[in-house]
């Protein structure tokens, strides 16, 4: 029976929400949008580029709209009736105003689902019959299939430990009197950090001639016949003339190599020829990893080459494998934004519970924009915020970091790379915090609401 | 005994943005209403009638005192459930049609299905919107949305219907409607608060009122007694001669009363209402509301039944053997005249207790 009354409000808000032509102004938008965005995607010019930018810009566009529908209807919605009076003919009536306002916030998510579940698989219908309707050919489609209709599990290489190393240079550094030099009065801690990297990179580069080997350890892949994938991307130290670099690469386990034992499991050897600062891939059968679960990599900077190449700290190297499948994987992509609407409408919420409309509105805009740049925002006030120190520790970190990181809860951060997005994600890592961070200022809304009076001042 | 509405030293100040105390809306008010009463609150705009409505409601809370409604809080969904609301417009959702309005509203209520449909067609054609009733409300002249507006009011069957300016923006047809509703449902032991600056609609309603100027009340009491001039008398007639006028002054004059002879003046309201009455009658088109007769039956209930037992009865009894079995109080029409009389009856039973 209590719910009955908040779905009656829900679906007055629904109606509300449609009549007034809120939504329908996104939808029309995203329908004459999306069609144009297939046709004009281009990428890097193959048609993998061109699926990838699509879904990229797709779902970047569908997030973005339904992050503002969001918004804007909550607030309005949540404002509307207490400013037209509506309020006064329903809180007179046996509902709770807690009830009204979970209502307000239930029927903008249902828009928000369908308006998503429809949008998000017509990018999903166009990337997957697209391909088809061009009549690719059968390599082309086996190579789709392998790297973007697909999950895949990603292992990067462990950062080796360079502490003693970056020890010793300190104090080589300190005792010839170039710290000052070098480094100009920087604290202990940043020049150590500097170092670090220095160390860190100095490990992931390679001169002509020199090779570099990557170690993994408990690489597991769920079909065995499976395929490998191995992605990179080049630095260089001066542009080669063609911006291409040339390579070999030995993929397996070369520890056998080492001993000079049998040969068990394949080794791979693959001469590549890539463009510079641009992440590319390859494909290795799946048994080149042995029994262990112990697969190397190995890179080789070859004669051809007249540059430094540098394999960039993090992203620099990594090796896929499947772990999924690409339908599940576009779903939880699009759960990823429905958190992030869920998290707006309950901002709204709260907003629009003691704000008026245009208020609301900026502090709901704000919000998502902060969310989405956060990591930036961050970074950037840590580096002012030594100066302002105790003040801008305490405050503004605090709501900063208190917002969730849209950015890191992007989906295209995953579908693009065609990377799995793991349940934990969704679940642990980014979805639960986000959901109980909205749970608590919903709850926050809705008690502002019950508290405040709801009539105006007419004397 | 327990009153209906009861209020205790209740005070409104509104504050400004510093606190700083600046509208006194309602002060120090003690109200006691009886259940079974129509209540006029009376007042110039301003005078904190409708604040004192929303205090009671809980739209508004007291800067002091309190306010007992049914012997609870107002804002209480227990309490609520049994209250009927027409704020001072009537604040419906313009994106809605009439229909889909009192179905919302129904809900709110948790009534079944079956009942909201059946109580929703009732209203509707109670208050003349039938035809009109798939149509946005924003469409609507404000008229028109009032009607709605006290349909919704009266969805749930309430027992204390709160009714603020409820005329407002209604045709003579529609105001003389809304002063019969009043009436049936006082008659059905239903408790009225009328609040209204239009005293004609207050005095043909009222059982009591009470004036409030600044916040405060200056005059509380039943209707009849606050109006009557016990010093004047009035003699009403048949046409007479100029010789029994001539004897009936020379009375007087030997009282030492003065004389005032003049033909009475019918009233413009029930002339308004013969002339649309008879366009009525001529089916002529209209694209408004349509003034109807009926009551919604859920409103009238088993009282509804004696009303037509006696409604029964003031009509020419049918000859033995042919008694006409007494109908069931479904929303049948009543007939406008048959109505009429019977509204005035309690009013003269009124008059004879007094007397």
């Amino acid at each position: 029976m209590t719910m009955d009354k908040v779905l009656a409000v829900a679906s007055n808000t629904i109606k509300q929400v449609v009549r007034m032509r809120i939504a329908v102004v996104f939808v029309v938008l995203l329908l004459i949008i999306l069609p144009l965005l297939a046709a004009a995607s281009t990428g890097d010019g193959t048609l993998k580029g061109r699926l990838q930018t699509f879904v990229s810009y797709g779902l970047s566009l569908i997030g973005l709209l339904l992050s503002l529908f969001t918004i804007i209807a909550v607030t309005y919605t949540a404002t509307s009736d207490v400013v037209q009076c509506q309020v006064y003919t329903v809180l007179t009536k046996p509902i709770r105003r807690h009830q009204f306002m979970l209502g307000k916030f239930l029927g903008v998510l249902v828009i928000d689902l369908v308006v998503l579940a429809i949008m998000s698989g017509l990018v999903f219908g166009i990337a997957v019959y697209a391909p088809r309707l061009i009549g690719v050919d059968q390599d082309q489609m086996e190579q789709l299939n392998n790297e973007f209709f697909t999950a895949r599990k990603g292992l990067r290489p462990r950062e080796p430990d360079v502490t003693t190393e970056v020890e010793q240079q300190y104090r080589k550094l300190l005792e010839g009197q170039e710290l000052e030099q070098v480094f100009k009065g920087l604290p202990k801690e940043q020049v150590i950090a500097r170092l670090t990297q220095q160390k860190r990179l100095e490990k992931r580069a390679a001169a002509v001639g020199q090779d570099l080997m990557w170690e993994f350890h408990d690489v597991k892949l769920e079909d065995p016949n499976g395929s490998l994938f191995i992605r990179f991307k080049y630095n260089v130290t001066s542009n080669p003339v063609d911006l291409q670099i040339a390579s070999q690469w030995l993929v397996g386990d070369l520890r056998q190599l080492k001993e000079g034992s049998q040969v068990g499991t394949p080794i791979y050897r693959i001469d590549r020829k890539d463009p510079v600062r641009t992440f590319r891939e390859f494909t290795v059968p799946g048994d080149a990893v042995a029994k262990d679960g112990y697969l190397a990599v190995a890179f080789l900077n070859t004669l051809e080459n007249d540059t430094v190449v540098i394999f960039p700290l993090d992203e620099g190297l990594e090796v896929l494998y499947k772990a999924g499948g690409f339908t599940g994987n576009f779903i939880r992509g699009a759960l990823l934004i429905l958190i992030r609407l869920i998290f707006l409408a309950a901002v709204g919420v709260f907003a629009g519970s003691f704000l008026s409309l245009p208020v609301a509105i900026l502090l709901c805009l704000l919000v998502l924009l902060t969310g989405s740049t956060s990591g930036f925002i961050l970074e950037s006030f840590s580096f002012l915020g030594k100066n302002l120190s105790l003040i801008y520790e305490y405050t503004l970190k605090v709501l900063v970091e208190a917002l969730p990181r849209f950015d890191q809860m992007n989906p295209n951060r995953f579908l693009v790379p065609a990377r799995l997005i793991p349940w934990s994600l969704l679940i642990w890592q980014g979805g639960g915090p986000i959901l109980a961070k909205a749970a608590i200022l919903l709850a926050a809304g809705l008690w502002i609401f019950r508290s405040r009076e709801i009539a105006r001042t007419t004397v | 005994m327990q009153y209906a509405v009861q209020t205790i030293g209740l005070t409104k100040i509104f504050n400004d943005w510093w606190g700083r105390p600046k509208v006194r809306a309602v002060e120090d008010l003690d109200l006691r209403i009886n259940q079974n009463e129509v209540f006029g609150l009376l007042g110039p705009n301003g005078s904190g009638k409708s604040t004192t409505l929303k205090l009671l409601l809980g739209l508004l809370y007291p800067t002091r005192g309190r306010a007992i409604v049914l012997g609870g809080d107002g804002a209480d969904p227990k309490i609520n459930r049994r209250i009927g609301y027409l704020p001072e417009e009537s604040y419906l959702y313009r994106y809605l049609n009439p229909r889909e309005t009192l179905d919302f509203y129904g809900r709110l209520f948790g009534l079944p299905a079956r009942i909201r449909k059946e109580r929703t067609e009732t209203l509707l054609e109670m208050v003349g919107l039938k035809a009109v009733a798939n149509r946005p409300i924003g469409t609507f002249s404000k008229g028109m949305a009032r009607r709605i507006g006290l349909a919704q009011a009266l969805i749930n069957d309430p027992d204390l219907l709160i009714l603020d300016e409820p005329t407002s923006g209604l045709d003579p047809i529609g105001t003389r409607q809304i002063k019969d509703l009043i009436r049936t449902l006082a008659s059905r032991g239903k408790t009225v608060i009328l609040c209204s600056h239009l005293l004609a609609d207050v005095e043909d309603v009222c059982d009591r009122i009470a004036i409030l100027y600044g916040g405060r009340i200056r005059a509380e009491g039943p209707v009849r007694q606050l109006l009557q001039q016990s010093d004047r008398m009035q003699i009403t007639t048949g046409p007479i001669s100029k010789q029994a006028l001539d004897q009936i002054r020379q009375i007087l004059a030997a009282e030492g009363g003065q004389v005032e002879v003049s033909a009475p003046m019918e009233r413009l309201e029930s002339f308004f209402m013969r002339i649309v009455s008879d366009a009525q009658a001529r089916a002529q088109p209209t694209s408004g509301a349509v003034s109807t007769t009926q009551i919604g039956g859920f409103l009238v209930g088993q009282t509804g039944q004696e009303l037509l037992e006696r409604l029964v009865k003031t009509e020419p009894q049918p000859a033995q053997g042919q008694q006409q079995p007494v109908p069931a109080p479904t929303p049948s029409p009543v007939k406008r005249d048959v109505l009429d009389q019977l509204l005035d009856r309690p009013q003269k039973q009124q008059e004879e207790g007094q007397g």
